[in-house]
């Protein structure tokens, strides 16, 4: 096939190698990023589930329908109800107000419950884990309960008309979660003793959660079944999805996603970029070939299909080359982040690699044939004339092609209209200022040129001489330092806020329902430790009784848990940190309601679940006293960091009279873990929420979602390496020629290096202080809509730009053009 | 074989139009040899071009073995260079990514044959590049180099031979071996030959010579007709 030996000819040429490079390291890039991309997310999707101990879950005010369980057998989807409720819990003389979870056999669907034989159990040789809940007739309980109640285990509590043995002391359950709201302790037992316990009645306050999985080898089932559970929810039912049961990792999972994604993204461009060039330069060089073709009266037509024919070899071939280096990396990716995946990696589907194949397509299509367009019409006179050459398709035409296509791919590949139009326009802010000011500065550099050395007159005039290919390689030459800071801005700013987040010592432990008497007890114990807690809040446990002056209507009360539980009431002066105003505004330190109301703060979320807008009125019983509070303004919560957040906050003087308890957070280290065990055994009654597991995953996972960015960072500079290299080869044969001819004048090899590294090292400047603009538009656009990071300013930017592109473009011209001096000049000249 | 009645070529440029060849007429028969000799600017290239048909000339028609090329569109022309033409430049216009031999070979396998690469081995040893086949255009020297065209041009078989200026960019001695090993190759394959040259000398071991100034022909096309 003829087309294909011309390509595996022009290869030697070498500027078929730039094209293939470029094409390689654009499927390369997107392969491996969304190989990887799709591989975490399916193994995130699974280890969100064991949150959930379920695929997906419906928590609802109501029992589960009788039609959906068996709509479910017949699909063979696995089930499991959970019913959670507080009861008096009885043994001997004590009493104690237990939260209760009664769960069915098939519990959990998805992760492992711990339970133990040793009450306060801390070594890990005395947890056990296991798939699945207590037998009927057992309870599982929370080691404070011994004391509670003050048994042992293997004695009986009795929970409602029924009687049951304390066999296991839980120690976690999947899908425990890190609320504040229920303070007795947990009791796990198996559904089926409900009937026989008896307390569950019509009236009773139940919160029932219906658990799905699906088996492996339906899925589709599974997908169609939620479908169809979808359209039988009514106002009771929430569906809770996996995304939601771990917020916190979720959300760090995500920006690490994202950024995977804008590296992707960068990468894409900066290797259409490059294809672009090489392309534009490829085209240059087959000049001579067609206008010979042409001579041989080959036909326009026959050009065409050689080349479309080339373009589709090389599209196939580098593609496919493309797409297993693109999984190597992927590869060496996965090892570098296969620590904080706690499971396998499922196989990644057909997707990534179509993908990347498409990549490939489309990148040659939008930028190498529109560079190639114009050579079947190049004229066969041109053999004989050398100012005859077929008119390149409009630069115009061309540039919007080439930016389609970019926009196409990024939006395609990142499914974010943000990161896309960051990307889009920072670049065409690069390009356009280059272009602009580039002619300018250009211009001035030629007519002030004259005041400096010859070396200085003549490279500044062949800049202006040659204005047309110097601003296409400050374009890219921009374009590319620019795309490659704004990765480095981003990653910095992302690495830099989870470092802050998760500082050493940060808080991973809550104590909460800390009764006034018990103050100082706990203080002591903390205190006995060497620990310091992050402060101590006081709150008030009340019920929102009347929305605007209305008693909320059963069905709202079915619909929102907060309306049917004690809510945490606190107060401050001070918005605390991580929080943010969305509406309304903060009281000053004097802070007053209208018509004598408290002001209220809510979060931002809730007020919009319970119906309510800035104005309305909220009445809170506390304790048996009523009084009205009014909507003030509305927060935003920061829930990456571990300090605590409340729903309600009052401004200080209003909830002073009422009983209050106490809660802190502090950081234990695992060395004085057994504090817990100490306080939980004094203060049964106290809550101690447990975020040591949680946040040492979290540091974890970070630590290794930094080192997987500086991989991908490393990958992006290749391609932002090949895109100077690109641009530095496109007006290479023509300096050359230059060069050759000023040495066979008799110029030095000095004047020559010289003008060469003073040309390259003023595009380079150039292109670093433009890149530097663009880059830092950009950056405010991804930080502000994608990273929700606050707006910096980077002044590093525009010493670091301009000063590492002048050294690096002019380092590669030198480099590239020694060549010049090195060899007799007749040889240089017969080369081209 | 070639007929040329009347051509002129004028262009519009920005100080007007330019006219660049007037009235030219010359009939050649298969198998002669024509030098277009003439200063440099005279029109020599754009003439060999016209008869070529990599170019139409602004009035007057040209017709190779009696069809009209002046008449046919571009498309139709190459259709009548396809097989027909060859040629050879003063700048040698090898492909640098291409081998000795694979600038050789590329017409024929452009136009299907199935042993190019062994006819282009033959001809490059008949201008005596025989052990060079597998060199770049940049290892051989500019006489070598033309040699390389020659063995390209007549690889083809081509009926007419074009030729600018041949030996321009070439010192005298290997100018005159490239000049020898043109007209022997000629003689050899009794191709029609269109010569363009300011050498008097060249021009005078050719049967029919053609003198331009200035675009115009100096008098009628002298030499005997074969
Ligand atoms: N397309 C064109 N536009 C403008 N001038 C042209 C064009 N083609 C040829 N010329 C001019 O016509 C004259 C003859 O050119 P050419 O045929 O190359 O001469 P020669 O080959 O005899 O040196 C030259 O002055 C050249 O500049
Ligand atoms: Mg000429």
């Amino acid at each position: 096939m003829l087309a294909l030996k011309m390509l595996l000819r022009s290869r030697r040429g070498g500027q078929l190698g730039l094209i293939f490079s470029a094409l390689v390291l654009a499927v390369a890039v997107v392969t491996s990023v969304a190989l990887l991309a799709e591989r975490v997310e399916r193994a995130l999707v699974k280890e969100s589930s064991s949150f959930l101990a379920a695929d997906l879950v419906v928590s609802s005010s109501q029992a589960t329908d009788a039609d959906w369980l068996e709509q479910a057998e017949q699909q063979g989807i696995r089930t499991a109800r959970i019913a959670s409720f507080a009861s008096m819990t009885f043994a001997g003389d004590e009493m104690h107000l237990a939260s209760i979870k009664a769960v069915e056999s098939s519990y959990p669907l998805r992760g492992a419950v711990k339970r133990s034989t040793v009450p306060f159990a801390t070594e890990e040789s005395d947890i056990e884990t296991i798939e699945s809940g207590p037998k009927p007739g057992e309870l599982w309980v929370d080691s404070r309960l011994l004391p509670l109640l003050n048994i042992e285990l293997g004695d009986t509590v009795d929970v409602g008309d029924g009687s049951f043995k304390v066999s296991h002391i839980l120690i976690e359950e999947p899908d425990s979660g890190s609320s504040f709201s229920a303070y007795g302790a947990r009791i796990l037992m198996n559904w089926a003793d409900l009937p026989a316990s008896g307390v569950i009645q019509p009236g009773s306050r139940v919160s029932y959660r219906f658990l799905i999985a699906a088996n492996k080898e339906n899925t589709d089932k599974f997908d169609k079944y939620v479908d169809w559970l979808n359209q039988q929810l009514d106002v009771h039912d929430r569906i809770i999805t996996p995304d939601e049961a771990q917020a916190s990792i979720a959300s760090t999972m995500d920006k690490g996603r994202r950024f995977l994604l804008l590296a992707g993204s960068i990468g894409v461009v900066l290797a259409g970029i490059a294809l672009a060039l090489a392309s534009h330069h490829f085209a240059n060089g087959q000049l001579l070939q067609v206008a010979l073709f042409k001579s041989w009266g080959i036909s326009a037509n026959r050009v065409r299909k050689l080349y479309t024919q080339q373009i589709v070899l090389l599209a196939i071939g580098g593609s496919l080359m493309g797409l297993l280096i693109g999984w190597g990396f992927h590869q060496l990716l996965v090892s570098a982040v296969r620590e904080w995946l706690p499971i396998a990696l499922p196989m990644a589907g057909a997707r990534p690699w179509i993908t990347g194949f498409a990549t490939g397509i489309l990148c040659l299509v939008g930028f190498t044939l529109p560079a190639l367009w114009h050579l079947p019409t190049q004229s066969p006179l041109a053999v004989l004339r050398r100012d005859t050459q077929a008119q390149s398709l409009n630069s115009l035409i061309r540039g919007s092609l080439g930016i389609l296509t970019v926009a196409v791919l990024l939006f395609w590949y990142s499914e974010n209209l943000y990161l896309s139009m960051a990307i889009l326009l920072g670049f065409g802010i690069t390009a356009l200022a280059s272009i602009a000011v580039g002619l300018v500065l250009l211009r001035l550099g030629k007519t002030y040129g004259h005041w400096m050395g010859s070396i200085w007159r003549l490279a500044l005039s062949n800049l202006w001489r040659r204005k047309k290919p110097s601003l296409i390689q400050m374009v890219g030459f921009s374009g590319a330092i620019a795309l490659l800071m704004i990765m480095t801005v981003v990653r910095t700013s992302l690495v830099d806020e989870w470092r802050w987040q998760l500082a050493e010592d940060a808080p991973n432990h809550f104590l909460v329902n800390v009764a006034a008497y018990e103050l100082g007890g706990v203080k002591n114990l903390v205190d006995q430790r060497d620990l310091e807690t992050a402060g101590w809040y006081s709150m008030v446990r009340g019920r929102i009784t009347h929305l605007n002056n209305q008693p909320p209507s059963e069905l709202a009360v079915d619909g929102h848990e907060s309306l049917r539980r004690e809510l945490n009431l606190s107060w401050t002066s001070d918005l605390p940190e991580g929080n943010k105003i969305v509406q309304g505004q903060w009281w000053d330190t004097t802070a007053a309601g209208t018509n004598n109301l408290a002001p209220v703060s809510l979060e931002e979320e809730l007020l919009h679940e319970l119906g309510l807008t800035l104005g309305d009125t909220v009445r809170f019983s506390v304790g048996g006293l009523s009084f009205d509070a009014v909507v003030t303004s509305t927060r935003s919560l920061n829930w990456d960091s571990m300090t605590p957040n409340f729903y309600f906050l009052f401004p200080e003087g209003y909830l002073e009279d009422y009983p209050r308890t106490h809660m802190t957070s502090l950081y234990i280290p695992s060395e004085d873990k057994l504090l817990v065990n100490d306080l939980l055994r004094s203060y049964p009654t106290v809550q101690v929420i447990e975020l040591d597991k949680i946040i040492d995953r979290i540091r974890s996972i970070v630590s290794q979602v930094t080192r997987g960015l500086e991989m991908m960072t490393l990958l992006i500079l290749g391609c932002g390496i090949l895109v100077m290299f690109a641009a530095v080869s496109l007006s290479m044969s023509e300096r050359l020629q230059e060069s050759a001819i000023l040495r066979t004048l008799g110029s030095s090899r000095r004047l020559i290096l010289g003008v060469q590294w003073v040309e390259f090292t003023t595009l380079g400047l150039m292109a670093g202080f433009l890149a530097a603009l663009g880059a830092e538009f950009a950056v405010a656009m991804l930080q502000r809509f994608m990273f929700s990071l606050p707006f910096s300013w980077h002044s590093w930017l525009w010493i670091a730009g301009p000063l590492g592109g002048g050294l690096l473009v002019g380092l590669l011209g030198v480099v590239y053009s020694r060549k010049a001096v090195t060899q007799p000049p007749l040889r240089v000249l017969n080369s081209l | 074989m070639i007929e040329v009645s009347n051509i002129s070529k004028q262009v519009n440029t920005s100080e007007g139009t330019l006219r660049i060849l007037e009235q030219i007429n010359l009939s050649l028969e298969a198998g002669e040899t024509l030098a277009i000799i003439g200063p440099s600017g005279s029109g020599k290239s754009t003439l060999l071009g016209i008869l070529a048909g990599l170019d139409v000339p602004s009035s007057g028609t040209v017709s190779i073995d009696g069809k009209n090329i002046t008449a046919m569109d571009e498309e139709g022309r190459a259709a009548v260079r396809a097989g027909h033409v060859g040629f050879v430049f003063q700048s040698f216009h090898l492909l640098p990514g291409l081998t000795a031999l694979e600038n050789v070979a590329l017409p024929l396998e452009l136009q299907g044959m199935p042993d190019a690469l062994q006819t282009a081995r033959t001809y490059l040893e008949r201008v005596g590049l025989g052990e060079r086949v597998s060199h770049y255009p940049r290892q051989l020297s500019g006489g070598e180099q033309q040699r390389v065209a020659l063995a390209r041009a007549f690889a083809c078989r081509p009926a007419i031979l074009f030729a600018d200026e041949p030996t321009g960019n070439l010192d005298t001695g290997t100018g005159k071996k490239i000049n020898d090993l043109l007209f022997e190759l000629n003689a050899e394959e009794g191709t029609t030959l269109i010569l363009v040259t300011h050498e008097k000398t060249l021009a005078a071991r050719c049967n029919r010579r053609l003198e331009l100034q200035a675009g115009r022909q100096l008098e009628p096309l002298s030499g005997i007709s074969a």
